[in-house]
């Protein structure tokens, strides 16, 4: 008699999934704040083996969420602040409407806030997990760093995404970490390798974009939002792993001036400078003399208690004080002998002793970025106009940037060249010939360093033999578009021969057995692809399928090889062509 | 603060002494008047019996007020006051007389001295004695009444109602009655005394006249009805009358907009309202106070209490701290929970300067153009810039990365494995064909004549010999090797011409007879082709018409328990017999085409498939809808028919012998059943997944099973494995017509299809029987015509050589050799 009762949908998938309209009604939540809570918490939709059980016998489509996860976002924090706002925003609509400006503005200073902290660490255990998914999260952030703030994305939200990635980049930069660069249509882009970890970001160009209708600004703003408050985490642990100061002072002056990365002081914690000391060493120094008074004047103007600054100063003088035994020790222990060993790599030190001049058509964010990363030095263009040219010393120039068809004025002793030298030399981790690159020169095409979709090597030769090849199947199609015919002509020259008037026996023999010979093989192929043919029939259908899908694959993959080839081979004759008319 | 008890008890007092005056408005006359009347005076000092303190503060009250700046109300006082001097009995007569004309001097009346005043305030307590004293100074006087004893006149009582007109109606008492009763007397009525109210004097005309004339100031016209005089108004009372007419207060002494007069104000009084010394505690700090600046103190130092500016700038920031600070290196990922892949790098289509054969020709960009975008396989249209500078916006930027985050978060994540296996591994490791030959190679001959589709095709055993029969109606033998045609006979005559076919036709397989049975509607005709010469031509005939005989004798009781062993019950089965066929011989004009004999079907039906057993004496003939009679068996020695089955199987496609079991392959359009004749029971009943069978054949050794099925399909059965065929092979596009075993020790089979195509394999069978037989596809002959959607319709096998014969839709049929 014993034995358990088994209900239909009490076990299995029925019980392992909830559709999202339950989970809704489970968490009572609204369906954005589900969707906000998705995004923070990374939970994303599963598909059941079996959707029909899952949806409890209904096979209306439905999207699935995990049961045990939707059960665990029941005790998140963030949900009891969710609803929190919820009563909050109800509190503040009452009051707005009844005109208590004081009280709202009280209860404003009141309002919920959540912590995302503890979501970033139970999504990336470890720090290498977070690095692992940085890509979305520059991706976005760099996007929106260049985004135009409006009613939708607040200016805080703007600028709070570009310090982020400023402060991305002066690490990355300071560190020369850059390993590729690529610029694309849609924008640049780069690929660092951070303790191990390959983090490929696309920059778009700094144009106005147009926020198009169909995007959700609401999904983009929440993804933003946890992005960057994983960013900040991830910015933190990276600069005091390498022994700087986290958030990095800004440099006031440069701020004003050139703006980009060069505004961020990276100041180690021993008190060392670091990557913009570095840039600032090819300056005078009376600039930067002047540049500190400067600095210290408009920190006088804006501090308003100056009571509190001065403290803050003397505090901080306390602390470089103790610090600075450090930096003495560090001196004689070989600050220098570490140098060479932290920028092994071949691309760090690829512009170790350049000093570049950038003019003000090239886009100086991007090579300001790149060369610093890769241990050059940069005098922008645009830099000279607001401090002064008397500044710099730019004798000392050792390359110029220019983006110009023309340049009329050529300084003796710097090499010219075009902004994509940089970005192929980098790529290629060598110095490529300048001349190449000259301005006004065409310029040689610019490939992904990550390569091609396919197979396909561009830069690979291209031989006469493939070139023969594709005509013979070129050759052969026509003949097989003949083959019919050639039964008539045999009858015709049997004819021919029996009427005694065949001729050209040796010349058509000759002929004849290339043709049968290629006819064998011809023969030969085919029965070898029939015979491949038929062994499929042997196969079950499901295997068959996949067999199909990878042939097709690979013939288109090899369709496109033989297509691109082609056009190469057209393009060179095509180039060759009108000079032999010019010789 | 310094007075402030002192001011409460003020402000109570105050308060009571407002309500007071509101409600007796002049309250020294008041006074006056409750003293000139006994009762009413009683009166006043039951209520004030209790109080008689707040009497006295009263008065202080009214000793204070003129301190506290009420100037009008002193004023008035002092009127009062110097009123009140020349007050006698002998003026207020005087002014009674007076009364109706004077009205300020009934008003000035009301006030009394304070004096009198407090002679009330005494009288509570001794009554008599204050009259008696009272009686010299007051006007009460003493008279007598006619008994003699003491009557006291007491003075008018005037008691100043000021809003009350009482006392002039009761001026005259006679009541209501007209005056004109009283013309005659010289007086008009009585007072209260019971005194004559004597008319006033009348002046004479010329006085009237004269009065007419300057009318006085408040001249009314009226007569005075109580004192029959002229009713003057005064210009107090004519101003009384224009004030109410005009809505306002009848007293214009009185500001209903009074300044209020801040007596508890911030200015601090020289004087205070009281008297008491200040308190210690207010020299000494308090400690509770202290207690709650110490507890606000350490709050902010412990930083619980921030400044609300610095509480804004904080919350904007939360606090930055290494997050990972005790994670572990080397956790692992939670199972089921899968990271979102990359997007995967860009390539050099998505440079601003690709190379050149990245770039779509105009046709290419044309195709690009018009495939829908998300069938693309190249998302974006490559494009060259000459310079960096030339390289404008993209658009999608933000659409793109929009995208991304809601695959990121809308998607199902599903785990894919990737395909990353060689196909060539998925093909078995087969033998090559090379090595498995003999096998048919090319067509050598084609067997031409026929003018309809040959549907019909039997090899001699002999293997020389081909018959065909065809949609023409003619039956033909050929020479196999040449492709002669060696016979020819007509079966279906022209007027049965469209509507019966030759279906199948079969050699008997006994080498020496010669037989040639042939299907064509309804009917078995059998023949001998005259080809072999005489012998065996004869055994043949003879072997047809030996059955005669045999059929005429009755013997058909015995028949009925030939080999089959059908039934025990004779009757049936004789009934049955004589139901299903009839064995005619030729008529004449049949044996003239060569027809030997015909066995026709009782029931309509058109026989579709023929079948010899092994031995030659018996034939299986399948005709799909003939219900319980659809197989029938034969015997040809004796002339009997047998159904084996008492009931409908569906619709029977093909039925064969097993090659050397007494067992019978029926073939329904799913099912392949296998009965035991001997037994008489189903042996096997194997499924196919094929919807249609057409056809089968038997493998020589008996344990696997081909069939043949019009939804492409060829299935290989094997018996000793399971119900379900071992393989299903869906090579051939289009029905499979028929499937034939290689019979002579060949390891072959093949399949016919209206395709065009023959396809040959090699299927060895081992006798192990763990090992499955081996499936080698050798061969695809093409050669044949579709026509109409036909191709080849029939197969056959030489019986020893590894040839096979086709006949296709094309009205030929073909050998195939090595």
């Amino acid at each position: 008699m014993g034995g358990t009762v088994t209900r239909k949908y009490k076990s299995g998938s029925a019980v392992d999934f909830i559709t999202r309209a339950n989970a809704i009604k489970k968490l009572q939540v609204s369906l954005a704040d589900f969707r906000r809570l998705c995004i923070f918490k990374g939970i994303y939709p599963r598909e059941p083996k079996n959707t029909r059980q899952a949806n409890k016998g209904s096979s209306a489509p439905t999207t699935f969420y995990y049961t045990k996860e939707i059960e665990y976002l029941m005790h998140d924090p963030i949900l009891r602040k969710f609803r929190e706002q919820k009563t909050f925003a109800k509190k503040l609509k009452r009051l707005l409407g009844r005109g208590d400006l004081d009280d709202a503005k009280r209860l404003e200073s009141r309002r919920p806030r959540y912590k995302l902290d503890h979501v970033i660490r139970e999504r990336y255990p470890t720090f290498m997990d977070s690095l692992r998914d940085l890509d979305d999260a520059l991706n976005m952030l760099f996007l929106f760093s260049n985004m135009p703030a409006n009613d939708k994305v607040g200016s805080n939200v703007t600028k709070q995404a570009e310090k982020l990635c400023n402060q991305w980049l002066a690490y990355l930069a300071k560190e020369r970490l850059v390993r590729k660069v690529f610029v694309s249509i849609k924008g640049v882009y780069y690929s660092a390798i951070v303790k191990g970890q390959e983090i490929r970001w696309l920059v778009p160009f700094k144009f106005p974009q147009n926020i198009p209708t169909e995007v959700d600004l609401k999904i983009m703003l929440t993804f933003l939002e946890f992005y960057s408050t994983l960013l900040t985490f991830v910015l933190y642990k990276l600069y005091t792993d390498s022994n700087l100061v986290y958030p990095p002072n800004i440099d006031p002056t440069t701020l004003k001036t050139v703006g980009g990365i060069s505004t961020y002081v990276l100041d180690q914690k021993d008190g060392a400078q670091s990557l913009v000391g570095d840039l600032k060493d090819t300056k005078q120094e009376g600039t930067q003399l002047s540049k500190d008074e400067l600095s210290k004047a408009l920190a006088a103007d804006n501090q308003a208690e100056e009571i509190d600054a001065q403290e803050d100063v003397e505090e901080e003088k306390v602390e470089e004080a103790s610090l600075d035994k450090f930096e003495d020790i560090n001196k004689n222990s070989g600050d220098k002998l570490e140098q060479p060993l932290e920028f092994n790599n071949a691309t760090s030190n690829l512009f170790q002793n350049f000093i570049f001049f950038v003019g003000r058509e090239v886009p100086l964010d991007i090579l300001e970025f790149l060369i610093v990363s890769c241990g050059g030095k940069i005098v922008s263009e645009v830099a000279l106009d607001v401090v002064g040219a008397s500044n710099y010393d730019l004798s000392k120039i050792t390359h110029q940037i220019s983006d110009r068809p023309k340049i009329s004025k050529k300084v003796q002793g710097r090499i010219y060249i075009q902004p994509q030298w940089v970005f192929d030399s980098i790529n290629k981790a060598t110095l490529l010939n300048e001349s190449d690159y000259a301005p006004g020169e065409t310029l040689p095409p610019h490939l992904s360093p990550w390569g091609d979709s396919g197979s396909y090597d561009p830069e690979g030769p291209v031989a006469e033999d493939d070139l023969s090849s594709e005509e013979e199947d070129e050759e052969e199609e026509v003949e097989e578009g003949s083959e019919e015919d050639e039964d008539l002509v045999a009858q015709n020259e049997l004819e021919l021969e029996a009427a005694g008037k065949y001729t050209d026996a040796g010349k058509e023999s000759k002929k004849e057995k290339e043709k049968k010979e290629k006819n064998t093989k011809k023969k030969i192929a085919n029965e070898e692809k029939e015979q491949e043919e038929m062994k499929k029939f042997l196969i079950s259908n499901r295997k068959r399928k996949v067999y199909e899908n990878i042939k097709d694959e690979a013939d288109r993959e090899e369709k496109r090889q033989k297509d691109l080839k082609r056009k190469k081979i057209q393009l060179q004759k095509s180039k060759n062509q009108p000079k032999k008319g010019d010789s | 603060m310094v007075t402030r008890s002192a001011n409460k008890w003020t402000e109570s007092a105050r308060s009571k002494n407002e309500k007071k005056r509101t409600h007796e408005e002049p309250s020294p006359e008041d006074v006056v008047e409750l003293d000139s009347s006994e009762e009413e005076f009683e009166l006043d000092g039951l209520i004030d019996e209790g109080s008689d303190d707040d009497r006295e503060e009263e008065d202080s009250e009214h000793q204070q007020e003129p301190e506290e700046n009420d100037k009008e109300d002193t004023g008035l006082e002092a009127d009062e006051e110097s009123e009140l001097e020349s007050d006698s009995d002998a003026e207020l007569n005087r002014m009674l007389a007076q009364e109706e004309g004077d009205d300020e001097s009934s008003e000035s009346d009301a006030p009394s001295e304070p004096q009198e005043e407090t002679t009330s305030l005494t009288d509570k307590v001794k009554n008599i004695k204050i009259r008696s004293y009272s009686e010299g100074s007051s006007s009460i006087r003493e008279t007598t009444y006619s008994d003699g004893k003491l009557r006291l006149i007491r003075p008018e009582i005037d008691p100043k109602y000021e809003s009350d007109d009482s006392e002039k109606e009761e001026f005259n008492t006679v009541g209501n009655i007209p005056l004109s009763a009283y013309e005659e007397f010289p007086h008009i009525g009585y007072d209260i005394n019971g005194k004559r109210i004597m008319r006033p004097a009348k002046g004479s005309a010329l006085e009237q006249l004269l009065e007419s004339i300057d009318l006085p100031a408040g001249w009314t016209g009226l007569l005075d009805r109580n004192t029959g005089g002229v009713k003057n108004l005064t210009q107090d009372e004519l101003e009384l009358i224009r004030r109410i007419q005009s809505n306002e207060l009848t007293d214009e002494t009185l500001n209903p907009y009074e300044d209020t007069v801040e007596w508890f104000s911030s200015k601090v009084e020289v004087m205070p309202l009281s008297g008491k010394p200040e308190p210690k505690r207010r020299f000494v700090p308090s400690q509770q106070e202290q207690v709650k600046i110490l507890k606000l103190v350490t709050a902010i130092r412990e930083g619980r209490i921030v400044h609300p500016d610095k509480v804004k700038e904080e919350k904007f920031e939360d606090p930055v701290y290494d997050l990972w600070q005790d994670a572990e290196d080397n956790t692992v990922d939670q199972e089921n929970n899968w990271r979102a892949p990359k997007l995967a790098p860009p390539t050099h289509e998505e440079s601003y300067n690709p190379p050149e054969e990245y770039l779509l020709t105009e046709k290419e960009r044309k195709e690009w153009e018009e495939t829908d975008p998300s069938e693309r396989r190249l998302q974006l249209l490559p494009q060259k810039f000459t310079a960096l500078r030339k390289v404008p916006g993209y658009a999608n930027n933000i659409k793109e990365i929009f995208e991304r985050s809601l695959d990121l978060y809308l998607a199902p994540r599903v785990k894919q494995a990737k395909l990353n296996i060689d196909p060539d591994s998925l093909i078995p490791e087969l033998p090559s064909p090379k090595d498995l030959r003999p096998f048919p190679i090319r067509c050598s001959t084609i067997y031409e004549g026929h003018s309809g589709r040959i549907r019909a095709l039997s090899v001699h055993p002999s293997g020389f010999w081909l018959a065909t029969g065809a949609d023409d109606g003619t039956v033909r033998v050929w020479e196999v090797l040449s492709g002669r045609e060696v016979f020819k006979t007509t079966i279906i005559t022209d007027s049965h011409k469209g509507e019966d076919f030759i279906e199948c036709i079969a050699w008997n397989p006994a080498e020496n007879s010669g037989i040639l049975a042939i299907a064509a509607g309804e009917h078995v005709y059998l023949i001998v082709p005259p080809i072999f010469g005489f012998d065996i031509e004869n055994t043949g005939k003879s072997k047809i018409e030996h059955g005669f005989g045999y059929a005429k004798h009755g013997n058909i009781r015995k028949a009925a328990k030939g080999p089959s062993n059908e039934s025990d019950d004779e009757d049936t089965t004789e009934a049955i017999t004589k139901q299903h066929t009839s064995w005619f011989k030729p008529t004449p004009e049949q044996a003239d085409r060569g027809i030997s004999l015909v066995v026709s079907m009782k029931k309509v039906s058109v026989i579709k498939k023929i079948s010899w057993h092994r031995k030659g004496d018996y034939f299986v003939t399948s005709s799909p809808n003939a219900g319980k009679t659809s197989v029938l068996v034969h015997q040809l020695s004796r002339h009997i028919s047998q159904a084996p089955f008492n009931k409908s199987r569906g619709v029977i496609m093909d039925a064969k012998f097993h090659p050397f079991k007494p067992q019978l392959f029926v073939v329904s359009q799913r099912y392949i059943r296998i009965y035991d004749l001997q037994k008489q029971v189903l042996v096997k009943k194997l499924v196919s997944q094929a919807r249609w069978l057409a056809s089968i054949d038997i493998h020589p050794r008996g344990d696997n099973v081909i069939t043949a099925s019009y939804d492409k399909r060829v299935l290989w059965h094997d018996l000793d494995l399971s119900s379900e065929p071992y393989k299903t092979m869906r090579y051939h596009q289009k029905a499979v017509r028929a499937v034939a075993f290689h019979k002579g020790g060949l390891p072959l089979f093949g399949s016919a299809s209206d395709d065009g195509t023959v396809h040959i394999f090699h299927g060895t069978v081992y006798d192990d029987l763990m090992s499955n037989p081996l499936l080698v596809p050798l061969k695809k002959l093409t050669g044949h015509r579709v026509i109409q959607s036909l191709g080849v319709l029939n197969m056959e096998w030489h019986p020893r050589e590894a040839w096979v014969f086709t006949s296709g839709a094309d009205g030929t049929a073909r050998l195939w050799t090595t």
